[in-house]
């Protein structure tokens, strides 16, 4: 039985007057196990892009990624092949079988990997397509609580418009979790982070064909060891308060508040997904009404719930104080992930200023960026943001935008963007 | 039997054993709400549960019945059910522990409210109420902030005090009859003697090691109702006042206090309160006090009205006899004549005006009539004997008042600063 602890950092004290309570609170599993492949619970599905472009070596390497990951697919799980280009077609089970996902066992995956190798490249691309085929073959499971789905492309969604792969991407949310691919430097960034951002999971880039394998064995293993089918987070805020934001900021940040579901009138739920043995971060704010100096109140409970049943609860306090040296101090957790948030959106933001043209936007915002990595030790974004610009002085964030950068070194400071590092201790 | 101490209480979330002194769980963190029942220890760190006090029989006073089911605790605040984890489900708002928060009610006509304030972390005013039939015992200690341990102190004295004092009752081995001064000199002594016994449960409580300057202290003061008379003792700050419904009320106590010496030699009430030191006491229980020498005062009630009992917690808002007189009897109306809600409404308006100190207020409704409005329902009237069957009653003429002198009270070398 998977064991979870709740730790909470912050500094509980408030100036007289004050009403914005801030934590990070440390959720850790432990004891969570391999997921239940064996009794038929975990389903998994490997879509794999078969348009035109990827003929040639992305296809071959592809192909042979899919047949590494359907040879780490535990015994008894629930699996299908899906080829997707401007329509999406069921390669395993076969087109003309009865059944639409089947258990695996050695029969099925040596079936599974020969249909693999007969796939051929064709046709356009239209995400939305093959999203909507996964969601139909995983609902022929519903004794499969834990779904997970991995997509790879290695070209823009264009064969239909954004708002038609939006819609798709609302509609299948919550039906599966699914990590998002791209190789190459030819696919959208954005577009694959908003599948992965919906449906609970990471997005990536893999800059040669060859090393698509190692990552989907990687992603399959993943899968497979996460004990934890589905995990709900809780926030309690008291009654008259209002939860400013949710906010996962380890291992990466998501922004979790629009995600919310009412469990009661003062609880909070949002969906994290299924667990292994693992810890994650998350940043609560909470608005709560001020109260006279000497008052204590909690200002929320932040929990993790299984099945209904919570299993670990943290509590943020809230204590009014007139003494400046306590409430003037900020926790060092709080202000290191709220640099490392604001550090994921300021790249986003000069990524996407660079490619729109508008270059002073771009240097202001990437010279922030620069200055946050350093602020809160973020190496390997800085190491990421020099190869996209001419670092002058780092602690004042004064950068020049590089010319002629590689694609490639940009599409992955973006994919990047969102990854965090823990506080030093 | 293991020979391991006996657990007193269990945790509300875990089932965990809880030692009287536990204030977290052992088993799994989780802070102890109720506070464990009192046994054997009842006089150090854990007060009375006040549903045990109020279900006391007069034949049980002062025994304790043992432990009785913790009823779901509620949120001071709002209402809402506490929630395992010591915060209200609702507002969030800490549960009151047992310590900051309690109030007694030993008779109908007898009921105080102990409460931790609002600035101050913790609850270091302690009260122990008694009553059986006409015979009411009401005890306040105000612990010494600047002490440690203060508040554990604080509770063992008024425990001990109250139990001398109980000697005095109808079922006391020193059962005080006859005329009215026959009584005074018996409750007089019986007070002094209880400062004497809460002065040695404060230094029962020091942990090996402290010295005497870091020693836990507190105030005292106490009054006994025995039908038409009220005596009270006291050292310190916290007062007693008699407030008859018909009369202007009185403080019967005076303050051991820098301000209250300087007014005794002549200073005016306004500068000697302006003075810096003003609520410095100069009198206290503890291992560095001087002198436990309680002062007593004697008063013969000769109409209804209301015997209260409070620290500086509450007299702080409101010092003077008539505007205190016109607090309770506001309440009073309000309440129906409730002892308990009506000390609970005190303690909520001194917190109301900020609450900067502990708050403890304790009320006897005492006089002959006791059965009108705002009084005991007529149940208690059966417990009580009839004033005017009293044999001694006809000696009575006027009120007797004798204070007794403070010892040493020529001199002010000695203060401490209270919180």
């Amino acid at each position: 039985m998977a064991v979870f602890t709740a730790e909470v950092f912050q500094n509980e004290f408030l100036p007289q007057g004050g009403t914005d309570v801030h934590a990070i609170v440390t959720l850790t599993s432990s004891g969570a196990g391999a997921a239940a492949t064996a009794s038929g619970g975990v389903a998994e599905i490997i879509m794999v892009d078969t348009s035109g472009s990827m003929s040639g070596r992305n296809l071959d390497a592809a192909k042979h990624a899919a047949q590494v990951a359907v040879d780490q697919i535990a015994d008894g799980t629930w699996f299908a092949i899906v080829g997707g280009s401007h329509v999406a077609q069921r390669i395993f089970p076969y087109p003309n079988a009865v059944r639409d996902m089947v258990q695996m066992e050695p029969g099925a995956r040596f079936e599974a990997k020969r249909a693999i190798s007969t796939l051929m490249p064709s046709g356009g691309t239209a995400m939305s397509t093959w999203l909507a085929l996964t969601d139909r073959l995983f609902a022929t499971v519903p004794q499969a609580p834990q779904r997970h789905a991995i997509l790879l492309t290695d070209g823009k969604n264009e064969s239909e418009p954004r708002a038609a792969l939006s819609a798709v991407v609302r509609k299948v949310t919550g039906h599966f979790q699914c990590d998002a691919r791209g190789v190459g430097a030819n696919w959208q960034v954005d577009e694959l982070r908003e599948i992965s951002t919906a449906l609970l999971g990471t997005v990536d880039l893999i800059a040669h064909p060859d090393d698509i394998a190692e990552d989907f064995r990687d992603l399959v293993q993943r899968s497979m060891s996460r004990g934890i089918a589905d995990a709900e987070l809780r926030v309690w805020a008291p009654q008259g308060a209002q939860v400013l934001f949710v906010r996962q900021v380890a291992p990466t940040v998501e922004d979790l508040t629009s995600r919310r579901v009412a469990v009661n009138a003062l609880t909070s739920g949002y969906p994290t997904g299924s667990w292994g043995d693992e810890s994650r971060d998350y940043h609560v704010a909470v608005r709560v009404g001020s109260k006279p100096v000497g008052s204590e109140q909690l200002a929320a409970r932040v929990q993790i719930a299984v099945g209904g049943e919570v299993l670990a609860s943290g509590l943020v306090k809230a204590r009014w104080s007139d003494d400046d040296s306590l409430t003037a101090r900020i926790s060092p957790e709080v202000a290191h992930y709220t640099g490392q948030a604001e550090l994921a959106s300021v790249i986003q933001e000069g990524l996407a200023a660079k490619a729109a043209g508008d270059e002073a936007t771009a240097t202001v915002k990437l010279g922030r960026a620069v200055q946050l990595a350093q602020e809160t030790g973020n190496d390997e974004a800085t190491s990421r943001l020099k190869r996209v610009v001419e670092i002058d002085d780092p602690e004042q964030g004064t950068v020049r935008l590089k010319r002629n950068t590689d694609k490639l070194d940009e599409m992955a400071l973006d994919t990047a963007s969102t990854k965090t590092t823990r506080v030093r201790k | 039997m293991t020979g391991a101490t006996t657990p007193v209480a269990v945790c509300a979330r875990c089932g965990g054993a809880l030692q009287p002194d536990d204030r977290f769980c052992e088993e799994c963190g989780t802070r102890v709400v109720e506070a464990p029942q009192p046994g054997t220890q009842a006089a150090v760190g854990t007060p009375p549960v006040s549903a045990k006090v109020a279900d006391l029989d007069d034949n049980e006073l002062g025994v304790d019945p043992g432990p009785v089911p913790a009823p779901p605790a509620r949120c001071r605040s709002c209402g809402g059910t506490v929630a395992a984890d010591g915060y209200c489900e609702q507002c969030g708002e800490p549960a009151a522990s047992a310590r900051d928060h309690w109030s007694e009610s030993p008779a109908p006509w007898v009921g105080g409210v102990c409460d931790r304030g609002v600035r101050h972390a913790r609850n270091e005013d302690a009260m122990a109420l008694a009553a059986s039939g006409g015979f009411a015992a009401l005890v306040v200690c105000d612990g010494v902030s600047t002490a440690p341990d203060s508040d554990v102190a604080s509770l063992a004295a008024v425990a001990a005090a109250r139990d001398v004092l109980l000697a005095g009752g109808p079922d006391g081995a020193e059962r005080a009859t006859g005329s009215p001064a026959a009584r005074t000199a018996v409750f007089s002594g019986l007070l002094a003697r209880a400062a004497v016994a809460g002065d040695e449960a404060v230094a029962a409580t020091v942990r090996e090691g402290v010295g005497p300057e870091h020693a836990p202290s507190c105030t005292f003061v106490a009054a006994v109702v025995d039908d038409d008379l009220l005596v009270a003792g006291w050292l310190g700050d916290s007062r007693v006042y008699w407030l008859p419904d018909d009369e202007p009320g009185e403080q019967l106590t005076a303050d051991d206090s820098w301000a209250g010496e300087l007014i005794a030699r002549g200073v005016p009430r306004e500068a000697a309160e302006a003075s810096p030191q003003a609520h410095a006491i100069t009198r206290w229980l503890g291992p560095d006090a001087d002198d436990v020498t309680a002062r007593t005062t004697a008063t013969v009630i000769d109409g209804p009205g209301w015997v209260l009992v409070c620290s500086d917690g509450l007299w702080n808002y409101c010092s003077g006899a008539q505007d205190l007189a016109a607090l309770v009897r506001g309440f009073a109306q309000a309440r129906d004549g409730d002892p308990t809600r009506v000390a609970g409404d005190l303690v909520a308006w001194a917190n109301a005006q900020g609450g900067r100190d502990n708050v403890t207020v304790a009320l006897a409704r005492a006089g002959a009539a006791r059965g009108q409005a705002g009084t005991a329902p007529s149940d208690a009237e059966d417990q009580r004997p009839d004033q005017h069957d009293d044999p001694h009653d006809d000696e009575v003429t006027t009120p007797v008042r004798r204070v007794s002198e403070p010892p040493g009270s020529d001199s002010l070398g000695s203060t401490r600063p209270k919180d």
